[in-house]
């Protein structure tokens, strides 16, 4: 059985073509494998614009690998032809960030919870159709008198729900969350995420998280991967990934999440040093712990403990794990 | 459910009421003009009678309601007859802009590159000049003529479609319900029809509905300097032309012709604020979150 997600080496770079001089390029991802296990949450984390999202483009065939494999329920995305990607979209769906300008604020709910039966030709009996959707509805904690409803009558948490509904209405067997929560208040973001492993759980559903903030991630997720600059730094089981942190990268996120007791000060892992952008380690410029052999040697992800990978060759933490251990 | 949602919207707001009661009215006189103003000469009913070959305009009379203007042509059949052309013109040149508006701003927008470039250029182009001066031009070179008129009027209408028709296309295509129906297996067709057309339409459906009534008081500019319709013609504009000579009355009394200006001028004033309130009106009921 292939697992449900599976990416090796992927890079994507954007490029512009421009009519005089040099195309101007910005490579994205670089050199990204994971895979998503079955029945797992699989939590992607990192500051913004380390490409997070992007990977979830590719993932989606938004946007086209520029090399690399990436398959989804054991097809490569690159290659699927138009009518092959919509069987695929049967089985991945997803739920994005903002939950305002994911709905079309011209249809109901009825007619958004429709659309994806409408496109692949299912439940098209009108009884059936209609005792769907409010099961639907009902599933992500809406009630059956909402549906005639337009989104800009619903608020934050209740337009997620709905799009989260609409990504169900397919029984999709992988669902890709795009930081699903983190445009809603944080007394609405804990039913949302309440609501997220309630259903994954109930389907049985394998699930990229993507997030910036780690007590979501702790929350929900399985397993973590840690990027950096379209780099994947550390990856690791969630509760692994919590309790022994290896890369500086990721000992930093950690220590940054702001604390109600005490002054907000910067990780002691993170360092100025601009001088060091031309190092091999993208992660050198800003690191407290980097010595000379990180100038030339780019440090590849390899497991260091079992099903925990990092991508550090100083690794000044490995000694705190053995001793607890 | 739509149409409940339009006629609560207009009932509780006074002024888009108001622009409905206008446009209405003048929609029901344009309708029966027939019988409000029987047709004199069958050949031609936009052909104003004529009641004697007297220049001095008369004064509002029993016969005459609204008065008569140079030549004795009667202002009350004018303002009827000229209602159903100011409908005609400025429906027939407002939908020809919006279409050939949605035509070209859609290519634009779907194909874009060089595509795009040369087509916003061009509507650039026709933009840059100001539109009365370019309709002018294009109306005398066709020659002095209604249909004439209509198709200049067209030609420097459709460009503002174009062009807000292309931005709306563009700025809704990167909404995330768009990607959101491509991740659920929508193809092209269904985006553009589905999600894209009727979020990208309806700003120009707005400025379309407040544009009839600025057509119509073009086309009434044209008319006057002599390019569209030809005097003894049932159209406002052609109406306020003749009375071009009277306007300043005679020595000491400023308002001895006012009659012939008034009625004509009265209907241009209140067709257009009455396409006004309306469109204001569309606005606020196209965009479901007043609802």
């Amino acid at each position: 059985m292939n697992a449900p997600v599976q990416i090796t080496h992927l890079y994507k770079t954007y490029t512009r073509r421009r009519w005089l001089g040099k195309n101007w390029e910005k490579p994205v991802l670089k050199d990204v494998s994971l895979t998503l296990e079955e029945n797992h949450v699989l939590g992607l984390v990192g500051e913004s614009g380390c490409g997070k999202s992007t990977l979830c483009k590719v993932l989606l065939g938004i946007e086209k690998p520029t090399s690399g494999q990436v398959l989804a329920d054991g097809k490569d995305v690159a290659v699927l032809s138009k009518s092959e990607f919509k069987k695929l979209r049967r089985v991945m769906q997803v739920v994005y960030q903002d939950p305002y300008s994911s709905l079309d604020p011209r249809m109901t709910v009825r007619q958004t919870l429709s659309e994806p039966l409408d496109i692949h030709g299912l439940k098209k009996e009108p009884r059936e159709r209609d005792a769907f959707l409010k099961d639907l509805l009902a599933a992500v904690g809406l009630s059956a008198t909402q549906l005639e409803r337009y989104p800009h009558e619903f608020s934050g948490g209740q337009r997620q729900r709905i799009c989260i509904a609409r990504a169900l209405a397919l029984d999709p067997k992988i669902l890709v969350a795009d930081e699903p929560v983190s445009a809603l208040d944080v007394s609405v973001q804990a039913q949302i995420l309440n609501l997220l492993k309630k259903i994954q759980t109930q389907r049985h559903l394998s699930m990229i998280f993507v997030t910036h903030d780690f007590a979501v991630a702790r929350f929900l997720c399985d397993d973590i991967a840690v990027m950096y600059q379209g780099r994947i730094v550390e990856r690791a089981p969630a509760e692994e990934l919590f309790l022994h942190p290896q890369h500086p990268y990721t000992r930093a996120l950690l220590a940054a999440v702001p604390s109600v007791q005490g002054p907000c000060l910067p990780p002691e892992e993170l360092a100025e040093a601009p001088g060091r952008t031309d190092w091999a380690c993208p992660f050198a410029a800003r690191c407290a712990y980097a010595q000379a052999s990180c100038k030339s040697n780019r440090f590849e992800l390899k497991e260091i403990f079992p099903r925990h990978a990092c991508a550090c060759g100083v690794l000044p933490f490995a000694t705190e794990k053995k001793k607890s251990a | 459910m739509l149409n409940d949602r339009i006629l609560k919207r207009i009932y509780t707001n006074k002024t888009s009421l108001f622009g409905l009661i206008i446009v209405v009215f003048f929609l029901l006189v344009a309708l029966f003009a027939p019988v409000l103003a029987p047709v004199q000469n069958s050949n031609n009913p936009y052909q104003l009678p004529q009641k004697s070959y007297q220049i001095a305009p008369q004064p509002p009379s029993a016969q005459n309601w609204f008065g008569t203007t140079e030549q004795q042509y009667d202002l009350y059949y004018g303002v009827v007859w000229g209602t159903r052309l100011a409908f005609k013109i400025g429906l027939t040149v407002t939908f020809f802009a919006f279409l050939i508006g949605l035509f070209v701003g859609g290519v634009a927008a779907y194909f874009g590159g060089k595509t795009d470039e040369i087509l916003m250029r061009l509507t650039d182009i026709v933009f840059a000049v100001p539109s009365l001066v370019l309709a002018m031009v294009i109306a005398a070179m066709l020659g002095p003529d209604i249909k004439n008129m209509m198709i200049a009027l067209t030609a420097v209408a459709w460009p503002s479609y174009a062009r807000l028709v292309r931005g709306d296309i563009l700025s809704v295509k990167q909404r995330d319900y768009v990607t959101a129906a491509r991740t659920l297996g929508a193809r092209g067709p269904r985006i553009l029809l589905r999600h894209i057309l009727p979020n990208a339409i309806y700003p120009s459906v707005v400025v379309a509905s407040l544009d009839i009534g600025y057509v119509v008081l073009t086309a009434a500019s044209l008319s006057f300097l002599g390019l569209g319709a030809q005097p003894g013609t049932a159209d406002w504009g052609q109406l306020i032309a003749m009375a071009r000579n009277w306007v300043l009355g005679t020595p000491g009394h400023p308002f001895a012709y006012w009659y012939t200006v008034a009625a004509p001028g009265g209907a241009i004033f209140m067709f257009v604020l009455g396409w006004n309130l309306l469109g204001d009106a569309f606005r606020d009921i196209l965009d479901p979150r007043q609802a």
